[in-house]
């Protein structure tokens, strides 16, 4: 791939605008507060679109790409049930126990609510999950720019991923460093209106081109442009998995198991100005959240639409085949060693699906626009890296620092050891990245640690925030139990035509699941449920806290938030409202 | 916090739409455009993103001294007619 000045130069402004911000805001960091917290001064709309834009990462929209070409519009699921359900809720029931405790980060509820035990098993896994996280991102940006070669002919061919990955790592690393959780948040806001608008004209002719949705239903299996169909029984739809299967596993335990509990998004609600502000910042999250599958899972099946005898871009992909077949524009895989194009068990073509966008950028985008849209996608990784690098600094020097190594040092310390954070998580990140496995599709190796370490979460905080009888012992066992009863489901399952190790079976085949998508929901549902039941157990058996201590943590004793001065259109119940009505109409137009 | 983030957001649509602008300006008739259908992708969304950036840029720059923390608002500057 060549780049023209144009394109580069169109690169050059965002870099100089995410470093400016950082730049400006340094002179605002003079407390830990303002550093970790964004001084709580934050606007609704602000909090919001970073609540989004921190979870657009790489498996947002390369993954979401990949799998929109794979499966089709039932990627959605991920929105419209995996994700929009979970922030009203979270929005409108959990945001006044997270901003009116005071808390100042996800663990530290768990120690007001629970004990030091639970919080410290929430803060060292969370940890570790961030920088895994982190790491990802880093690594999928570092193999994207080698496979488009985008620094071809400018560094030499085998450096290219670690210039890739230090580059990125320096670029996070000086924004956080110097204007902390605000500097994160306002470059989210910034990658937010960036994604939207290289991506948005890339939908635009790709449709144009294809004939609409129409020409979509035309060109491609009713299954691939229809999300419910198919979806009684895990054979008869593309996804492997059957609607309880998704309802439960996805849309209840795992989608309300990260957007409720984990601290990546919650920390940007928190940082909200007010508790209406925090409260909202789910939600109007969700408006822009429900549309994104036309960004991001769209350009996947446009990108499997296109006739193939109309596309050359695939010969610009380091990686790609030439000599094989392709999926509309997706190339085939190619044996790194050998160069020949890949074969699965059965002879069949393994096409690289995590290049649908970035393919369809090459198909569409001239120069100047094409420097646009590569710029979204760096910026898509950056605000998914940055997320978890200001999640990791704040976890580590609250709940972990703070807690358990200097408890009784000044805040200018604290704020120094938010930076000196910084700094670890991006090396720890940099490791991640070297570290990170072959999994084809990224996605499904998020979706396997976030079904470890979320699934049995939500257990713990629906309890504690609804059932004053809970404890600290229950919640504590249940959280151990839950993680260990994931990982055995995980030893003891496999999905079909994989090989035991990874991805499950690793104690004894035990069942086989039709996908590693249903393998990962059942996962979950175990694990939830596992800890549903030994925190209940356990809780009846010890002894609860007494009631005035948990005023401000626990819904029933708490006085519920104060709204006669808002307009009935300015409450989040009537925001939330309208979002499900909106997803509704969705899930009916796409059924 | 003293930055309004629709300062930078609207400068950095400003700047990006504009060079799209421009850039599309010269190439207009170019055989790049065979890419994008024939049409000149540069011109139509480099407008649109600069238009965007005025909107932004303009409500960020009107609100951006109100809740300043460091510097003097400016009623508080010496220069400030009483």
């Amino acid at each position: 791939m060549t780049l023209t000045f144009i394109d580069w130069l169109i690169m050059l402004v965002y870099f100089v605008f995410v470093l400016g911000i950082g730049f400006t805001l340094k002179r605002y960091m003079r407390t830990s507060n303002d550093f970790f917290l964004a001084g709580r001064s934050i606007p609704a709309w602000i909090c919001g679109l970073a609540f989004i834009s921190a979870n657009l990462g790489a498996q947002e929209v390369i993954g979401m790409g990949a799998s929109g070409a794979k499966y089709g519009i039932a990627t959605s699921h991920f929105y419209w049930i995996g994700a929009v359900p979970a922030m009203v809720f979270v929005g409108i029931f959990m945001m006044p126990f997270y901003y009116g405790s005071k808390a100042r980060s996800v663990p530290e509820y768990l120690r007001l609510r629970f004990d030091e035990k639970t919080r410290a098993v929430n803060a060292f896994s969370f940890a570790i999950m961030t920088v895994f996280s982190s790491g990802i991102s880093m690594y999928a940006m570092a193999l994207l720019i080698q496979t488009l070669g985008l620094f071809h002919g400018i560094i030499p061919d085998q450096y290219i991923f670690h210039v890739s990955v230090l580059l990125s790592a320096v670029i996070v690393l000086a924004y956080i460093f110097l204007g902390g959780l605000t500097s994160a948040i306002y470059n989210e806001v910034l990658q937010f209106f960036l994604i939207v608008a290289g991506f948005a004209p890339l939908v635009w002719v790709g449709l144009k081109n294809v004939g609409g949705w129409h020409g979509i239903q035309q060109r491609l299996p009713g299954a691939m442009t229809h999300s419910w169909q198919g979806m009684t029984h895990a054979n008869t739809n593309p996804l492997g998995v059957e609607w309880f299967g998704l309802v439960m596993g996805l849309g209840f335990v795992l989608s309300f198991g990260y957007w409720c509990t984990d601290f990546l998004v919650v920390q940007r609600a928190m940082a909200a100005n007010s508790e209406e502000s925090a409260r909202r910042v789910p939600l109007i999250a969700a408006i822009p959240k429900m549309f994104f599958p036309f960004l991001v899972i769209l350009p996947g099946l446009i990108a499997v639409s296109i006739p193939v005898a109309q596309h050359a871009a695939q010969n610009h992909l380091v990686g790609a085949s030439t000599a094989g077949t392709s999926l509309g524009i997706i190339p085939q895989k190619v044996n790194p060693v050998s160069g020949a194009p890949m074969l699965d068990e059965k002879g069949q073509p393994v096409y690289n699906y995590d290049l649908a966008i970035p393919a369809l950028l090459l198909h569409y985008f001239p120069s100047g626009i094409l420097g646009l849209g590569l710029t979204a996608l760096l910026a898509s990784f950056m605000s998914g890296m940055a997320g978890n690098v200001t999640a990791f600094n704040t976890v580590w020097t609250y709940d972990i620092y703070q807690s358990y190594i200097n408890k009784r040092a000044t805040d200018a310390h604290y704020l120094m050891m938010g930076r000196i954070a910084t700094v670890g998580g991006i090396l720890l990140s940099i490791g991640a990245a070297y570290a990170a496995t072959s999994f084809n599709n990224i996605m499904d190796a998020l979706q396997l640690v976030f079904s470890f370490v979320n699934a049995p979460l939500f257990a713990t905080f629906l309890l504690g925030m609804f059932w004053k009888r809970t404890t600290g012992h229950g919640a504590f066992s249940g959280l151990i139990l839950g993680t260990g009863a994931a990982l055995l489901h995980h030893g003891l399952t496999l999905p079909q035509d994989a090989a035991p190790g990874l991805h499950g079976a690793w104690i004894k085949l035990f069942r086989t699941y039709p996908s590693d998508m249903a393998q990962n929901f059942w996962t979950a549902i175990v694990a939830f449920s596992v800890n549903l039941l030994v925190t209940i157990a356990i809780s009846l058996m010890t002894k609860p806290r007494p009631e005035p201590e948990l005023v401000g943590l626990v819904y029933s004793l708490t006085p519920k938030p104060v709204e006669e001065h808002l307009a009935w259109w300015q409450k989040p119940a009537s925001l939330a409202i309208a979002v499900l009505v909106l997803l509704v109409i969705l899930n009916l137009v796409f059924a | 916090m003293g930055l309004d983030i629709r300062f930078p957001l609207g400068l950095m649509f400003l700047v990006t739409g504009g060079l799209m602008t421009v850039y599309g300006f010269f190439t207009r008739g170019s055989a790049i455009y065979q890419k994008s259908l024939g049409d000149n992708l540069n011109i139509q969304w480099g407008i649109v993103m600069f238009l965007f950036g005025a909107l932004m840029w303009y409500l960020g720059k009107r609100q951006s001294w109100k809740n300043d923390p460091v510097n003097p608002r400016p009623w508080e500057r010496p220069q400030y007619p009483h």
